[in-house]
C-alpha cells in the first residue's frame, strides 16, 4: 500500500463529506485499479481494491451516522459494529460487488433502551444501505443486508439466532451459518464480533454433525470441467459459449476452503489467508496450499475480466466469462486450475467424512 | 369344471364325429390366417405410434400451440389414409409399374377374403403399409412445428403420401431399382424415417427458425417444450409401437423370425437411450432428459433398417452409436442455425442414415440370406459392396425427397404463403388456425398477465 496515489485517494475518501464526492472517488479508484490490473500481482491488486472498498463503506457508514445525528436522532445509544459478509467479508470484492452487510450492537440494560437501540439501528442501516446504493453498491439479492432485521440485531439476539441455526441445521440455516463464517467487522467495535465468533466456534464444537450439513451445502456447486477435461460452457441464451467463473470455479473453491478453515477453527475470512492458515495448521501441505492458492488467484483474475455491466448506475457483474476473453493459454490454465479445484473438493470431502467417522 | 367340459366334448364327438375331422383348414390357410393376424396386430401398434407423435410433438412445443400440434396429427392421418388408398399404395406396390414407380391398385379394392396360399391378407398388408406412410408423414411435421399454416399441412400431405413417400417405398420395397441393387432397409430407416426427416429439413429451411430461437450474435436460445412428461410418455408409446414396426415387417410368423427382430430392436433402443444419457452427462456436466429420450428413439430408428440383418452385439453397437450421434447431430443443426423443434432431423435423419449404413458394416451372410436381400457387410467378409449400395440408397432417397419436398413447399410459400404471420405465431397457432386454445384456462391467464 505504498502507492502514493492510492494513499491520497484513501485520505480523500476518509475526508469526504458527501456521497456524491464518494461516488467520484470510487470512479477514480476504479480507473486507477483498471490501469493497475495488468501490472500488479493479483493478490496485491485485490488487497488494494478491497482497501478502497473498505474505506468507502466505512466512510459511508460514518456519514450515515452523522446524518442521523443531524436529523435529531442522536448518536448510537450503545457500541455497535457494521459487518460485511460475502465477498466483502472475504476481502474479495470485485469492481462490481453488491452489499452483503449486517449490524451487531451491544445489549441495552432495560426494555426501553432496547427498543430505542432497535429503532436507532433500523434507521442507521436504512440510511447506510441507501447511501451505499448512491455510491453504486447494489443491495444483496439474497437479502443478506443490514436493513433486513434478521441481520441487524443486539448481541444476545445474534447469539440466540446462531444457536437456533445450529439447532435447526436445515439447508437455509446452514447457508446462514456459512455466511456468518465469512463475517468481518468494518466499522465500530471489533470486540462485539470477536465475542460472536467465539460463540460460533464453541457452538460448532458442540455440534459436530453440522459439518456434514455444511459439506452438502459446500460441494453443491461443481467445478465446470467435464470428465474428458473439457470446459462446461453455457449452452443457450445471450451468454452461450461463456463459462460461469463465479459459480463454476470461484465459489466452489471459496466454499471448500471455508469449510476446511471452519472445521479447523481458523478465523481468517479471506480465502487466501485461510489457505495460508491451513498450511500453518498442517491441514494441507505446503505444495497443496501453493497449488490451491495459485488456482484461486487465477479464478480471481478471470472474475475481474468477466463481463461488467453498468446498470442504472450500479456496478454489476454476472460472473460469466465470455468466450472471446479466453486465449488458448488461458483456456489451458483454466482447465488445469479447475482440475486443482476438483482435487480440493475431493480433499474437503474426505477430510470432513473422515472426521465424522 | 374341467370334468364337465371333457364330458361334454366327449359326448359331442360321439354324436357328431364329423366335428373332429371334417373341414379342418389346410396348413397354408392357417398360416395365412396367423400371418394376417400378426400383421394386423403390428399395424395397430404402428398406428398407435401416431399417439406417440402427438405426445412427442405437443410435449416438445409450447402450450399455445398444443391443440394445433396434437389435433393436426389426427387430421393429416385421416387425409393421408385417403390419399394413400387412392394413389400412394398404387405407386408403391402397383404391379404394372417399372423400376421407378408402380402402377395399379389405385383406389384399392382388396379381395374380401384371402386365398388359401396368399400368405397374407391383402387388406391387412394395405393397412400395414398405410400405417408406415402416415408415420413418415408425421415425422415430416417436425420441421413444420409451431409456425406453418394449416393449409400447408393439407397440401403437403397430398403430395407426400401421394407421390414422394410411395416412390421411395417402391424403389426399396416395391421391386424398384434400389431393391434390384440389393438395398437392405428392413423396416424403413431410409424409406420411412429418412424420408420424413428430409422433408422436415426442407420445410424448416423454407420456414426459417421460430421467433426467438436464435440471437443476432449466432448463439441460440432453448425454447423448452411445455411438458416433458408427455415427451417421455411419447417415447414409450413409440418404443412399444416399434415392435409392430420392426417385428411386424417380417409380415410372417412361420419361422418365428419376428422374435429375433424384436429382440434386436429392444437392445438397440436401450443402448441408444443409455449412450445419449451418458454422452450428454459427460459433455454437458448434467445429463439432459431430452437428449436421453432422443437417444432411445435414435436407437430405434437406426435398428429399423438393420434389425433383421445383424447379430445382437452389432445391434447394441448400432444403438450406442445412434445415441451418441443424436447428441452431436442436435448440436450440429443448432450451429447451422437450423431450427429443429422436435429434433426430427437428428432422431430420424442422422440416425436413419446411420442405421441404413450400418447394414453395410454389420450384415451377416446368414441373415442376408434369410431376409433374401443383399449381401453380407464389410465386417462379415462381404467387402465394400453392400456398404456402397446402402450409401447409394441413402443418397438417392435423400436427394429425391429433398428436391421434391423443397419444390412443393417453395411453390406453397410463393403461392399462398407457408408461414403464419408474426402476430399469429406469437399468440399461438391454436388461436390463429383453430380459434381456441388447447389449454384455455392457462392461456387465458397468461394473456391476462400480458395485458396487466
Amino acid at each position: 500500500m505504498k502507492d502514493p496515489v492510492l494513499v491520497q485517494l484513501l485520505q480523500e475518501i476518509d475526508a469526504a463529506e458527501l456521497t456524491a464526492a464518494l461516488r467520484c472517488l470510487r470512479d477514480e479508484a476504479h480507473r486507477r485499479m483498471d490501469a493497475l490490473f495488468p501490472s500488479l500481482p493479483l493478490d496485491e491488486y485485490y488487497r488494494q481494491l478491497n482497501g478502497v472498498h473498505d474505506a468507502l463503506i466505512r466512510r459511508t457508514v460514518a456519514l450515515a451516522e452523522a446524518e442521523l445525528a443531524r436529523s435529531g436522532m442522536g448518536s448510537p445509544p450503545v457500541p455497535y459494529a457494521y459487518l460485511l459478509f460475502g465477498s466483502g467479508g472475504r476481502k474479495e470484492q470485485t469492481l462490481s460487488s453488491d452489499q452483503d452487510s449486517g449490524i451487531i450492537y451491544e445489549d441495552a440494560h432495560s426494555d426501553e433502551e432496547t427498543l430505542a437501540a432497535q429503532k436507532f439501528f433500523t434507521n442507521l442501516s436504512a440510511r447506510a444501505v441507501a447511501l451505499l446504493q448512491e455510491i453504486g453498491y447494489p443491495p444483496c439479492e439474497g437479502n443478506v443486508i443490514s436493513s433486513n432485521p434478521q441481520w441487524c440485531q443486539p448481541e444476545s439476539e445474534w447469539k440466540r439466532q446462531l444457536e437456533s441455526w445450529f439447532e435447526t441445521a436445515d439447508w437455509e440455516a446452514v447457508r446462514y451459518l456459512l455466511i456468518v463464517a465469512d463475517c468481518r467487522h468494518i466499522h465500530g467495535s471489533g470486540e462485539l464480533l470477536e465475542r460472536l465468533k467465539r460463540h460460533y466456534y464453541s457452538d460448532m464444537l458442540a455440534k459436530p454433525v453440522i459439518v456434514q450439513r455444511m459439506l452438502d451445502n459446500t460441494i453443491r456447486h461443481k467445478m465446470l470441467i467435464g470428465v474428458f477435461g473439457q470446459l462446461l460452457k453455457e449452452q443457450y441464451g445471450e451468454d452461450a459459449g461463456s463459462i460461469d467463473i463465479k459459480y463454476g470455479a470461484y465459489i466452489p473453491m471459496v466454499n471448500a476452503v471455508r469449510l476446511m478453515a471452519v472445521q479447523s477453527q481458523l478465523r481468517p475470512t479471506s480465502t487466501l489467508e485461510r489457505l495460508h492458515a491451513l498450511e500453518q495448521a498442517e491441514v494441507v501441505t505446503a505444495e497443496e496450499a501453493a497449488a490451491y492458492s495459485e488456482a484461486f488467484l487465477f479464478f480471481l483474475k478471470l472474475r475481474m475480466i468477466a463481463t461488467e455491466n453498468n446498470e442504472d448506475g450500479m456496478y454489476m457483474n454476472n460472473g460469466k466469462l465470455a468466450n472471446h476473453h479466453l486465449t488458448k493459454e488461458m483456456t489451458e490454465e483454466l482447465k488445469q486450475s479447475l482440475k486443482v479445484g476438483k482435487r480440493l473438493q475431493r480433499q474437503v470431502q474426505k477430510l470432513t467424512l473422515g472426521k465424522l467417522k | 369344471m374341467v370334468k364337465k367340459m371333457v364330458l361334454t366334448m366327449g359326448a359331442m364327438i360321439l354324436m357328431f364325429p364329423a366335428m373332429a375331422f371334417a373341414d379342418a383348414p389346410s396348413t397354408a390357410m392357417l398360416n395365412t390366417g396367423l400371418n394376417s393376424l400378426w400383421v394386423m396386430l403390428a399395424a395397430i401398434l404402428v398406428i398407435l405410434m401416431q399417439g406417440g407423435f402427438i405426445l412427442l410433438e405437443a410435449g416438445s412445443t409450447r402450450m399455445k400451440n398444443a391443440g394445433h400440434v396434437a389435433g393436426k396429427t389426427i387430421f393429416t392421418f385421416g387425409l393421408g389414409s385417403l390419399i394413400y388408398w387412392a394413389v400412394g399404395y398404387g405407386i408403391a406396390f402397383g404391379e404394372d409399374g417399372n423400376l421407378l414407380f408402380g402402377l395399379g391398385k389405385f383406389f384399392y379394392n382388396p379381395p374380401i377374403l384371402y386365398g388359401e396360399n396368399a400368405g397374407l391378407s391383402d387388406s391387412v398388408f394395405f393397412i400395414f403399409q398405410l400405417a408406415f406412410a402416415t408415420i413418415s408423414l408425421s415425422i415430416a411435421w417436425g420441421g413444420f412445428a409451431e409456425r406453418a399454416k394449416l393449409s400447408s399441412y393439407l397440401i403437403f400431405t397430398v403430395v407426400f403420401v401421394g407421390v414422394i413417400y410411395p416412390v421411395v417405398a417402391h424403389w426399396i420395397w416395391g421391386g424398384g431399382w434400389l431393391a434390384e441393387d440389393g438395398a437392405q432397409d428392413f423396416a424403413g430407416s431410409t424409406v420411412v424415417h429418412l424420408s420424413g426427416a428430409v422433408a422436415a429439413l426442407a420445410a424448416t429451411i423454407l420456414l426459417k427458425p421460430r421467433i426467438g430461437k436464435f440471437n443476432k450474435d449466432g448463439s441460440s436460445n432453448q425454447i423448452l417444450g411445455h411438458n416433458q412428461v408427455y415427451t417421455a410418455l411419447a417415447v414409450l408409446f413409440l418404443w412399444v409401437g416399434w415392435f409392430g414396426f420392426n417385428a411386424g415387417s417380417t409380415v410372417a410368423i412361420e419361422t418365428g423370425f419376428f422374435g429375433y427382430v424384436a429382440f434386436n430392436t429392444q437392445i438397440a433402443a436401450a443402448a441408444g437411450a443409455v449412450a445419449a444419457m451418458l454422452i450428454s452427462w459427460a459433455l454437458l456436466g448434467k445429463s439432459d432428459i431430452t437428449t436421453m429420450l432422443n437417444g432411445g428413439l435414435a436407437g430405434l430408428v437406426a435398428i429399423t433398417a438393420s434389425c433383421a440383418f445383424v447379430e445382437p452385439w452389432a445391434a447394441v453397437v448400432i444403438g450406442l452409436i445412434a445415441g451418441v450421434l443424436v447428441f452431436f447431430s442436435q448440436k450440429f443443426f443448432e450451429k447451422l442455425r437450423i431450427d429443429d423443434p422436435i429434433f426430427a432431423l437428428s432422431v430420424h435423419g442422422a440416425a436413419g442414415v446411420w442405421g441404413t449404413l450400418a447394414n453395410g458394416f454389420f450384415a451377416t451372410p446368414e441373415l442376408a440370406a434369410t431376409a433374401g436381400v443383399g449381401k453380407a457387410g464389410l465386417f462379415y467378409g462381404g467387402g465394400w459392396g453392400q456398404l456402397l449400395v446402402q450409401l447409394e440408397s441413402v443418397v438417392v432417397a435423400g436427394v429425391f425427397v429433398f428436391i421434391v419436398s423443397f419444390a412443393v413447399l417453395y411453390v406453397i410459400k410463393k403461392a399462398i404463403g407457408f408461414r403464419v404471420t408474426e402476430e399469429q405465431e406469437l399468440i399461438g397457432l391454436d388461436l390463429s388456425e383453430h380459434g381456441a386454445y388447447g389449454y384455455p384456462e392457462q392461456m387465458k391467464k397468461a394473456q391476462q398477465n400480458l395485458n396487466a
